[in-house]
């Protein structure tokens, strides 16, 4: 039955923080079987958007649906289709990556005999293999990333929801994150990840929001947002930024 | 453009510490921004400290009101000394430190380190405690100008003042030290030397108070009150005294003492900052870890803990079982409960039993009694439970893997309870088997232990509560005892609550120890185990339906704002 329902529907989020609305009505169809990018400046309410959407933070009004099942009324049915990796939350950074792993599956209540495997895996395919006993702590931020990329895709979710899964990784474990996103879409799953870098989500995407000021100002596919120009001419045009005229910051030339 | 670069160079202005003291206010204030609760323990914490201050004060002022010329140095040499002791250690075992100027930020700035710690040390000076004590304290200033006149008060003044920064700099100096000690990751040689330096500090004192009071000779008590204050604990509170005394010669040397002191503790506190600056842009050379071996979930476990359920009650507490020892600030709570918990009780049941001697019914002198046995029981296990009044504090934002995978609340309470269990339990063996063979007493092991394990028990049904429901953040740095600006209010406020819930819901351990006689020393392992377990799972089951519905807002308390 989750077939024929949108892997991630969101209608009307919204979310205030004091007296600054940080998400001001968001709405959003993913289709199941897309990879779909969330773009943004910083602060345009990307985390906070897909943090309402996976159920890490309460909404203020609107609702979200995970293939169907309501996030804030049933959470336990949705928690098991969804695998996350949030942004800036730090993991249980004092176990090594093996144990991390081993934890993660057992906390989504998987057989042990099936996290042993899949985690020796992940592990090996993420090139983690190496690392260890050595703790999540001391890992570089690429490793973090990938040991992060792993604790969500272990219990083989429907719906992959990433925070920023390029930011400060280096272009070798980025070109493996990439890889192994693209050969889990290619299998059935759907990804919804947000970034500014323009050139990934060119690269990546079939389907595209550009977020700004906590609401939705351009959604669709990739070629129809946009058009025959270059996404990085929309996305400024759409966010309105501003460019140095070359006057200010005299000082800073020797 | 050259011009432009000397230009700036020469308009550099000295930083002096009253920029550090405008920052701590201003990030203070914007901390309170919006958050009105958090201006509503502010005011809850400063009204409790105005009222101890005022407190303080009138006891301090009393020998001067009262023209009690005899009390005069002991008050100030014994108060004061206290006061200094409190200041040493209370940060360690309770309170933290309020870290609001993280040192570790200021790392980059082209300061010396001179300006850096007078300025810390300025900027710590603005908080609620050191302005309590300034004013409890100014009561000896009104003892002695009652005593010596004016030039006496006005020693007394510059005493005061002294020893308030003799306070301040110990508190940063200890905790900055073994904050340091800590994170070199030799834990066994710190809780020797811990240990030694609890033994040291408390023996002594335990000494000269046994003595004082079973002599109860006035002049026996004023001679240890001068010894005390030759000492820096006691220098700068009894200057002032002195020349109201006619010893006027001693107040310079005894301001001396003091400014040494605190020269000196800001040296040691100088030096361990540096390392904390440094350490929290590399936290050195990860250890070297044994190769792997085994599978995955096989690693996970404890070899230890090997029967535990692979299932999300044995991962959950098998991970915290990792986390109590492998996180320094969870260590760091273990290790002072070890010390304390093994320390206070046999001090307590040692000397004190002097003082309440006869009420026990059937205690000897120079033995304790069950009733005193049952309360020293009664404080460490309330100690050892609210540890975890922030339990959810300590993982900060990684409970984001906890609401994603949906755990439910009642087993993650339980397996909190269960692994933090599996260090105090061996404690709890320890302590009663210690503890009845220094008294002499191998019968009282049962009572002992039963006391124990029920306050124990009801603690943590208390405390699992108040970590769901007062839950606050840690700031995510290397020091243990850093706190965020207001938690400390707010922590010492809740601990005490919960301190006394749990101690109130144990105290029929007490009664019937005072009540059953010699039946009670065989009922009370297995009556207190059980009243223990039970009251541990009922809290557990009530507060994991909280827990369920609130995982959310949990998360987002106590995830560090940055």
């Amino acid at each position: 039955m989750t077939g024929e329902h949108p892997a991630l529907t969101l209608r009307a989020l919204v979310k205030r923080f004091d007296d600054k609305v940080a998400v001001a009505g968001v709405d959003l169809d993913v289709p199941a079987g897309s990879f779909y990018g969330l773009l943004g400046p910083n602060g345009a309410g990307k985390t906070t958007t897909l943090s309402m959407a996976v159920g890490l933070l309460r909404p203020d009004a609107g609702r979200a649906w995970v293939l169907g099942q309501d996030v804030w009324a049933d959470p336990v049915r949705a928690k098991q289709l969804l695998g996350v990796m949030p942004d800036g939350v730090r993991l249980f950074d004092r176990l090594s990556g093996a144990e991390l792993l081993a934890y993660h599956g057992l906390l989504r209540g998987m057989d042990p005999a099936v996290v042993d495997q899949r985690a020796a895996e992940l592990l090996d395919v993420l090139a983690l293999g190496d690392a260890g006993r050595t703790l999540v702590v001391d890992y570089s931020a690429g490793m973090k990333k990938k040991i992060g990329l792993a604790c969500a895709l272990l219990h083989g979710p429907r719906l992959l929801v990433l925070d920023e899964p390029f930011e400060a990784v280096d272009p070798v474990s980025a070109a493996l994150i990439r890889d192994i996103l693209r050969r889990y879409v290619a299998g059935g799953g759907t990804v919804v990840f947000s970034s500014h870098v323009m050139e990934v989500v060119e690269r990546l995407c079939s389907h595209v929001a550009i977020l700004a000021a906590g609401t939705i100002k351009r959604v669709g596919t990739l070629a129809e947002v946009r058009g025959d120009r270059s996404l990085e001419q929309v996305f400024v045009e759409v966010v309105g930024g501003r460019t140095a005229t070359g006057e200010e910051l005299a000082w800073l030339s020797q | 453009m050259a011009v432009a670069v000397t230009g700036s160079a020469a308009s550099t202005r000295r930083v002096s510490s009253r920029h550090f003291v405008r920052l701590k206010l201003r990030v203070m204030g914007n901390n309170f921004r919006g958050q009105g609760w958090r201006v509503a323990l502010f005011v809850v914490g400063s009204l409790v400290g105005l009222w101890f201050a005022a407190t303080g004060f009138f006891l301090f002022a009393a020998p001067g009101l009262a023209d009690g010329d005899r009390y005069a140095l002991m008050v100030a040499a014994f108060g004061g000394g206290l006061m200094v002791l409190g200041w040493l250690l209370l940060p360690l075992v309770f309170f933290g430190v309020d870290e609001t100027l993280d040192p570790a930020r200021f790392a980059l700035l082209p300061l010396s380190r001179r300006t850096l710690v007078t300025g810390l040390f300025a900027a710590a000076l603005v908080s609620v405690p050191a302005v309590a004590v300034l004013l409890a304290l100014s009561g000896l200033v009104v003892t002695a100008g009652a005593l010596g006149g004016w030039s006496a008060a006005l020693v007394q003044a510059v005493g005061v003042v002294a020893g308030l920064l003799l306070c301040v700099a110990a508190a940063r100096a200890v905790t900055s030290a073994f904050a340091t000690m800590l994170r070199s990751r030799r834990v066994r040689d710190l809780a020797a030397v811990l240990l030694a330096v609890a033994a040291a500090l408390i023996g002594p004192l335990q000494l000269a108070a046994t003595a004082a009071l079973r002599d109860a000779d006035w002049d026996q008590f004023t001679s240890v009150a001068t010894v005390v204050g030759w000492t820096p604990f006691g220098a700068p509170w009894t200057a002032g005294i002195d020349v109201a005394q006619g010893r006027v010669w001693a107040a310079p040397v005894k301001l001396l003492i003091t400014a040494l002191a605190v020269v000196a503790l800001l040296a040691w506190w100088s030096r361990s900052l540096e390392s904390a600056m440094v350490g929290a842009a590399s936290s050195g050379k990860a250890p070297t870890r044994p190769e792997t071996s085994g599978t995955p979930v096989a690693q996970f476990f404890p070899r230890a803990l090997g029967w535990l359920p692979r299932d999300r009650f044995g991962a959950l507490v098998a991970r915290e079982v990792r986390y109590w020892w492998r996180d320094a600030r969870r260590r760091a709570n273990l290790v002072t409960l070890a010390v304390v918990g093994l320390f206070v009780p046999a001090m307590v049941n040692l000397g004190g039993s002097n003082v309440v001697d006869g009420t026990g019914g059937f205690g000897t002198p120079d033995t304790s009694s069950p009733v005193l046995v049952s309360l020293s029981m009664l404080f460490v296990g309330v100690l050892a439970a609210v540890t975890l009044a922030n339990q959810f504090g300590f993982d900060g934002s990684a409970y984001a893997a906890h609401v994603v995978a949906g755990v439910p609340g009642k087993v993650e309470l339980r397996a909190r309870m269960a692994a933090f269990s599996v260090y105090v339990l061996p404690l709890v063996v320890v302590i009663s088997v210690v503890l009845a063979l220094i008294l002499g007493e191998p019968g009282w092991i049962g009572m002992t232990a039963g006391s124990l394990l029920a306050t124990y028990g009801v603690g943590l049904a208390v405390n699992t509560f108040l970590s769901v429901l007062g839950a606050y953040s840690l700031p995510e740095t290397s020091n243990p005892f850093a706190l965020n600006t207001g938690a400390g209010v707010a922590r010492s406020f809740l601990t005490l609550l919960s301190m006394l819930a749990s101690a109130a819901a144990a105290v029929p351990m007490v009664v019937a120890a005072a009540l059953l006689g010699d039946v009670w020393l065989w009922l009370a392992l297995p009556v207190g185990a059980a009243y223990g377990l039970g009251a541990a799972l009922l809290g557990a089951y009530l507060a994991g339906d909280v827990l369920d519905r609130r995982q959310p807002e949990l998360l987002a308390i106590v995830t560090p704002r940055r």
